[in-house]
C-alpha cells in the first residue's frame, strides 16, 4: 500500500555519532591525564583503601563514639569563633555599601573607577579563603586577627560581586527620575537607590554570615584562631572522641545561624 | 512633635510620624553584640594602625622579584590539584545523580527521599576540610585522599541540585510515557533524563570549577597539590616563590573557569538544549546563582 507513496523520511539525528565521539573521547583523555601520576595526576589506589581500612576503622569508631566530657573546653574557642564570623561579617557590610555602588553601572557612570574597583574585587576573589588564612598567618602571627581579615576580604568579595550585578541587571527608574530632577549622582545614590537595594544587601550581609561561621570554624586549622586551632590539636593527639564533638558542635551552629539567618530573611522580604 | 504642632497650625490632618522604636532597639542590640564581639577578641587593636604598611611591606616581597625559577614544579603540582579537583567532580556526580533522583518527588517513595535528603543536609553542613581530616587516617596524605574527600564532600550539593533539576522538569513527558505503560524506571530513562541531562552535565561541571578552588583548600592541610606547595614555602618564609605560587593559582583557577564556564553555556544554550531551557530554567537560575557564590569558595 504504503510503496507507491512516498518512502518515510527519517530527519537526521540531531547531533551526528562523530561529534559525540569526540566530545566523548576528549572528556576521556582529559581524564586518564588526570589519573597518570607522572605529571601530577592522581594514583587512584583503591586497594590502599581495603589494605588501610584497619588502621582508620579504629580511629574512625573513635569517632563515633563522642565524648561529651569534651564540651566545656571547647567554649571558649567556639565564642571566639562566632566573634570573628560577627565582626568579619560586620566590617565587610559596612565597607561593602560604598563599594558596591562604584562597581555598579547604574550608580557610577565613570568607567575607569569602575573597572578598576570590579577588577580588585575580582582579583580578592580568585584566592581560595585558606590560602589566604596561611599567608595571612605567616605575615601577622598566629590568632584571631588574619581569620578576621581573612573572613573580611572574603566577604567583601562575594556582597560586592552579587550586590553589584544584582544593581547592574535591575531596572531602576527612579535614577533617571532623580537626574530630572536635577539631583547629582551622589545624592541619587544616597536617597533613590540605596533605600531600594537596602533588601539586596540584606540578603547578602546575612549569607555571608552564614558562610563566617562555616569558615571560621575551619580557619584554625592554620592558626588563624577559633574553634578549628582545637580541632586541629585533638586530631594531631589522635583524640578522635574530642574531633567528633567539636564537629558536632559546629554543625549545630551552623544549623542555628542557618534557621536564624533564614527567619530574618523572611522578615526582610 | 514639631510635625504636629506645624499640622495643627496649618489646619492639616496629618498622620502621626511611625514609630522609630523597634529600628531604634534593633539597632542597638546588634551595636552592643558587634562591639562586645569586636572587644573580646583576642586582637592587638593598638598594633592595628602599623597592619597596612606592614601589608604592604609584604606584598612588596612577594610580588616585587617573583621567583619563576620555581615555575615547573608549581605547574606539576597545580596539575595535581586539577586531577584532584576532577577525579573528585567525576566521584562525586556518579555517586549523586542516581542517589539525586531517588530523592526527587516522585520518583523514589518517601521513605527513601527523606532519610536520603537528611543525608544530604548532613554533609552539606560539614565543612570539606574536616571530612578530608578524617580520611587521611585511612589513606593517608595523598592526592587520592583529596580526590576522595571532594567526592564525598560534593554530594550534599550535587544531590540537591539533581532532584531540584529533575523536580522542575515539566510532567508532560512522564504523563505520557505513563500513559505508553511505563514504570518508574522507563519514565525516569525517556522522559525525565532527556529533559534534565543538560542542566545536570552543566552541574557537573560546575562541581568541577568549585572542587578547583577547594583543591588549593585541602592542600593546605596535606592533600597534595599546589595548597601543599604554598603552605611550604609560606612556612619557609620564602616569600618571592609564595608571591609566584599566588599568581599561578589565581591565573590556573580563572583560566579553568572560563574554560568550564564556556563549555557549560554551550551546554545550556546550545541548539539540544534549546528544547528543554523552559523547564530546567529555574534550577538553571539556581545553578548560576551558586556558580557566583561558590567562585569564591
Amino acid at each position: 500500500m504504503t510503496s507507491d507513496a512516498q518512502p518515510l523520511v527519517v530527519p537526521r539525528k540531531p547531533t551526528s555519532r562523530v561529534r559525540s565521539a569526540l566530545i566523548f573521547l576528549a572528556f576521556a583523555a582529559f581524564t586518564v591525564a588526570t589519573c597518570i601520576p607522572a605529571i601530577g595526576g592522581i594514583d587512584l589506589d583503591f586497594g590502599a583503601l581495603i589494605r588501610n581500612w584497619s588502621n582508620g576503622s579504629g580511629l574512625l569508631s573513635q569517632f563515633f563514639q563522642p565524648d561529651f566530657a569534651f564540651v566545656p573546653r571547647t567554649m571558649g574557642p567556639m565564642l571566639e569563633t562566632l566573634q570573628m564570623a560577627v565582626v568579619g561579617a560586620v566590617v565587610a557590610a559596612a565597607l561593602s555599601v560604598p563599594l558596591t555602588l562604584w562597581a555598579a553601572s547604574p550608580t557610577n557612570p565613570n568607567a575607569p573607577t569602575r573597572v578598576l574597583v570590579r577588577t580588585v574585587v575580582n582579583v580578592i576573589r580568585s584566592v581560595p579563603d585558606l590560602v589566604y588564612a596561611t599567608v595571612l598567618v605567616a605575615m601577622v602571627g598566629v590568632g584571631a586577627l588574619p581569620g578576621l581579615i581573612t573572613l573580611f576580604l572574603f566577604d567583601l568579595g562575594i556582597i560586592v560581586k552579587l550586590v553589584s550585578e544584582a544593581i547592574d541587571s535591575s531596572d531602576l527608574p527612579v535614577i533617571e527620575a532623580g537626574r530630572a530632577a536635577g539631583g547629582t549622582q551622589t545624592q541619587i545614590n544616597r536617597r533613590s537607590v540605596l533605600p531600594q537595594t537596602w533588601p539586596l544587601f540584606a540578603n547578602q550581609w546575612l549569607y555571608t554570615l552564614e558562610l563566617n561561621v562555616r569558615i571560621s570554624a575551619i580557619l584554625g586549622i592554620v592558626g588563624a584562631g577559633g574553634i578549628g586551632r582545637l580541632l586541629d590539636e585533638r586530631r594531631a593527639f589522635y583524640a578522635y572522641d574530642d574531633v567528633a564533638v567539636i564537629v558536632l558542635e559546629i554543625l549545630v551552629v551552623v544549623v542555628i545561624i542557618e534557621i536564624f539567618s533564614n527567619f530574618l530573611r523572611r522578615r526582610l522580604v | 512633635m514639631s510635625l504636629s504642632t506645624t499640622s495643627r497650625r496649618l489646619g492639616l490632618d496629618l498622620p502621626e510620624r511611625p514609630s522609630k522604636l523597634v529600628p531604634t532597639i534593633i539597632t542597638v542590640v546588634v551595636g552592643i553584640i558587634v562591639l562586645g564581639a569586636a572587644s573580646a577578641l583576642p586582637i592587638p587593636w593598638d598594633d592595628l594602625g602599623s597592619l597596612p604598611g606592614q601589608v604592604v611591606h609584604y606584598l612588596g616581597l612577594m610580588f616585587a622579584s617573583p621567583n619563576w625559577e620555581m615555575l615547573p614544579q608549581a605547574l606539576f603540582e597545580t596539575w595535581r590539584s586539577i586531577s584532584m579537583a576532577w577525579i573528585g567532580a567525576i566521584g562525586c556526580v556518579i555517586v549523586s545523580i542516581p542517589l539525586g533522583m531517588l530523592a526527587a518527588t516522585g520518583v523514589g517513595p518517601i521513605w527513601v527521599r527523606l532519610p536520603l535528603r537528611g543525608l544530604f543536609a548532613i554533609i552539606r553542613a560539614v565543612p570539606e576540610v574536616i571530612i578530608a581530616l578524617l580520611l587521611l587516617t585511612i589513606t593517608g596524605l595523598t592526592p587520592f585522599t583529596g580526590a576522595l574527600a571532594l567526592a564525598i564532600a560534593g554530594i550534599g550539593t550535587q544531590a540537591k541540585w539533581v532532584y531540584e533539576t529533575i523536580e522542575s522538569v515539566q510532567e508532560g513527558a512522564s504523563e505520557a510515557v505513563r500513559a505508553a505503560g511505563g514504570n518508574t524506571v522507563e519514565v525516569t530513562r525517556w522522559a525525565l533524563w532527556p529533559a534534565a541531562a543538560p542542566a545536570l552535565f552543566s552541574f557537573a561541571l560546575y562541581r568541577f570549577e568549585i572542587n578547583i578552588r577547594t583543591s588549593a583548600v585541602l592542600g593546605l592541610v596535606g592533600a597534595g597539590g599546589i595548597g601543599s606547595m604554598l603552605a611550604n614555602y609560606t612556612n619557609f618564609r620564602q616569600w618571592d616563590t609564595v608571591g609566584m605560587l599566588l599568581i599561578v593559582v589565581v591565573l590556573a583557577t580563572m583560566l579553568m573557569d572560563a574554560v568550564s564556564g564556556a563549555i557549560r553555556r554551550r551546554i545550556m544554550r546550545g541548539p539540544r538544549a534549546k528544547a528543554v531551557a523552559a523547564p530546567t530554567g529555574r534550577a538553571a537560575r539556581k545553578g548560576e546563582e551558586h556558580a557566583d557564590v561558590a567562585r569564591v569558595s
